[in-house]
Order: C-alpha cells, then sequence, then structure tokens
C-alpha cells in the first residue's frame, strides 16, 4: 500500500460493500489489478466479514433452555391468571 | 399453523404457541447478546429478558411485522441498553489500522509487502478459528462491536444504524469502517503469529 492508497480505503470498503458508484468501482479494480497491497487489503476485508458471519448461529445451551423454559411458563402463567 | 393463528393463540393464553413462535428466535437472540456483549452471562440475561418482555406485552404485538423481527427489536434494545454500561473506549485513528503505518514504523525500506491470510480455513482448525474471531469482535470497544455487528452480521444498512444509534450517516459510516479495519487487523496479527507456529 502506497501513500497514495490510505486515500482509497474508504472507496475501497464502500466498493466491499457494494455502495459505490461504478464509474469509481472501475477506477479502483484497475488500480486493484496493479496493486498487490491493495489487493490484499480487499482480499482480507472480504474475508474478515465473510469469517465474522460463520457462526452466527449458535445454538442456545441446553441448561438455558431449561432454565428459560420454566421461567417464561411461570411467568406466562401469572400474566394469564394461571396459579400452578 | 401460520405465524397469524399461533400469534392469535399465544395473545389467548396458549403457552404452547407462544413456544412455537419464539424457538425459531432463541438461538438467534442468544448469538446476537453473545456477540454483542462478549460473555455467556449478558447473553443470557438478554435472551431472558427479552423474552419476558415479549410475554409482558405479547398483547401489544399487532403483525405489523414479523413476530420475529419484533422479538429481535426488543433484543437490540436489550443489548443496546447493557452496551450503555460498559466502559466506552475509542479506537486509535483509521490510519493507525492500516499495514503502511506499521510498515514505515518497522522498515523504512519500500518493496514491503502486506500479509495475505489467502483461506485461514486451510491453516487453522475450525474450534481454533472460531476462538480468533470471536477474540476479534470482542475486542472491539463498545460502541465500534456494536454498529460492527449490525452492519456486518445483522446486514443493517448505514441508514438504519444511523437512526438507530442517534448519529449522521456521515459518522456511522466512518465508526463501521474503522471498527472493520481494526477487525481486520487484529485478525491479520493472529493469523500471521499462527500460520508461522504452524510452518516452524
Ligand atoms: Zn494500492
Amino acid at each position: 500500500m502506497g501513500k497514495k492508497c490510505l486515500d482509497y480505503i474508504s472507496e475501497l470498503n464502500d466498493y466491499l460493500d457494494g455502495e459505490i458508484d461504478p464509474g469509481l468501482c472501475a477506477e479502483i479494480e484497475e488500480h486493484i489489478g496493479k496493486c498487490e497491497n491493495c489487493r490484499i487489503m480487499v482480499d482480507s476485508l472480504k474475508q474478515t466479514v465473510k469469517l465474522c458471519r460463520e457462526g452466527k448461529e449458535i445454538e442456545l445451551p441446553k441448561q438455558l433452555e431449561d432454565k428459560l423454559n420454566s421461567m417464561l411458563k411461570s411467568r406466562w402463567d401469572k400474566k394469564f391468571g394461571k396459579n400452578n | 399453523m401460520n405465524e397469524k393463528e399461533l400469534v392469535a393463540k399465544a395473545q389467548a393464553g396458549d403457552f404452547e404457541a407462544f413456544s412455537q413462535l419464539i424457538d425459531a428466535n432463541k438461538s438467534k437472540i442468544y448469538a446476537l447478546g453473545l456477540k454483542m456483549t462478549g460473555n455467556q452471562h449478558d447473553a443470557e440475561d438478554i435472551v431472558s429478558e427479552t423474552l419476558v418482555k415479549a410475554i409482558d406485552n405479547i398483547d401489544k404485538f399487532r403483525g405489523e411485522s414479523a413476530f420475529g423481527t419484533w422479538l429481535y427489536t426488543i433484543a437490540l434494545n436489550q443489548a443496546r441498553a447493557l452496551f450503555a454500561k460498559q466502559k466506552q473506549v475509542d479506537l486509535k485513528p483509521i490510519e493507525e489500522y492500516l499495514p503502511t503505518k506499521k510498515a514505515e514504523d518497522l522498515h523504512s525500506s519500500s518493496g514491503f509487502k502486506i500479509f495475505d491470510w489467502e483461506d485461514p480455513h486451510k491453516r487453522l482448525e475450525s474450534a481454533e478459528l472460531k476462538r480468533i474471531i470471536n477474540e476479534a469482535i470482542g475486542q472491539l470497544p463498545a460502541k465500534y462491536r456494536e454498529v460492527f455487528i449490525l452492519r456486518y452480521l445483522e446486514e443493517l444498512s448505514i441508514k438504519e444504524i444511523a437512526k438507530l444509534i442517534h448519529e449522521s450517516e456521515a459518522s456511522t459510516k466512518s465508526r463501521v469502517l474503522r471498527a472493520k479495519l481494526a477487525v481486520r487487523d487484529y485478525l491479520s496479527g493472529r493469523f500471521e503469529e499462527q500460520y508461522g507456529q504452524k510452518m516452524s
């Protein structure tokens, strides 16, 4: 990444997030083709999001599930006036 | 039974219907809480407080959004309330997360190449990778972690996030970018370390 590349970072990110106008997009693609470090930067920023999205769905621990069910049931019965 | 019917039943006091409605969302809320707070205890609190609020307010649900969205909004507010209690630390300026700055510190010569992770799945075991990813998100100061998760994990738009956190779109955007660069920077450092160990 050269000094110039620093100025690009916000646009690079817009480019990745798909929030950029096509003209600038072509300019960035051209730059990435020539600049290895910016290419790595773009790739790793892409990976950052991809990796963080993995494991987004984490299962509720069984213990919590059981605790939750009995707690919610008693709250429910209280609300709807069943006292058993 | 469709969602509308389940909601009607739940609002009439049917706990089974309510259970079915929340079943599909419990894990999602837990995962959101875990990512946002970085610890299991707070994540559990978020799940239970969200569901208790859902019970207390079930009659106010009018079906204007999907039930899951309604629950999710409650969860988000719970998580944000917890966030407000956490210490607010700031991140370094953007430039500090860019490789050039560091390269200049380390070697003054040019020809510096930033570390290329390639695909970490090929180098690291999935449990190890997962741990590193969680650390990377967890090390972000609260106000950055929040926007990072909302933007990239929950896939809200900058506009939606700005509204939620009461900031301008411009400052929301720059906060999101700083957060992302900080996560990348952390991952990069950890991967470089780990790959090095694997090779030696
Ligand atoms: Zn460049």
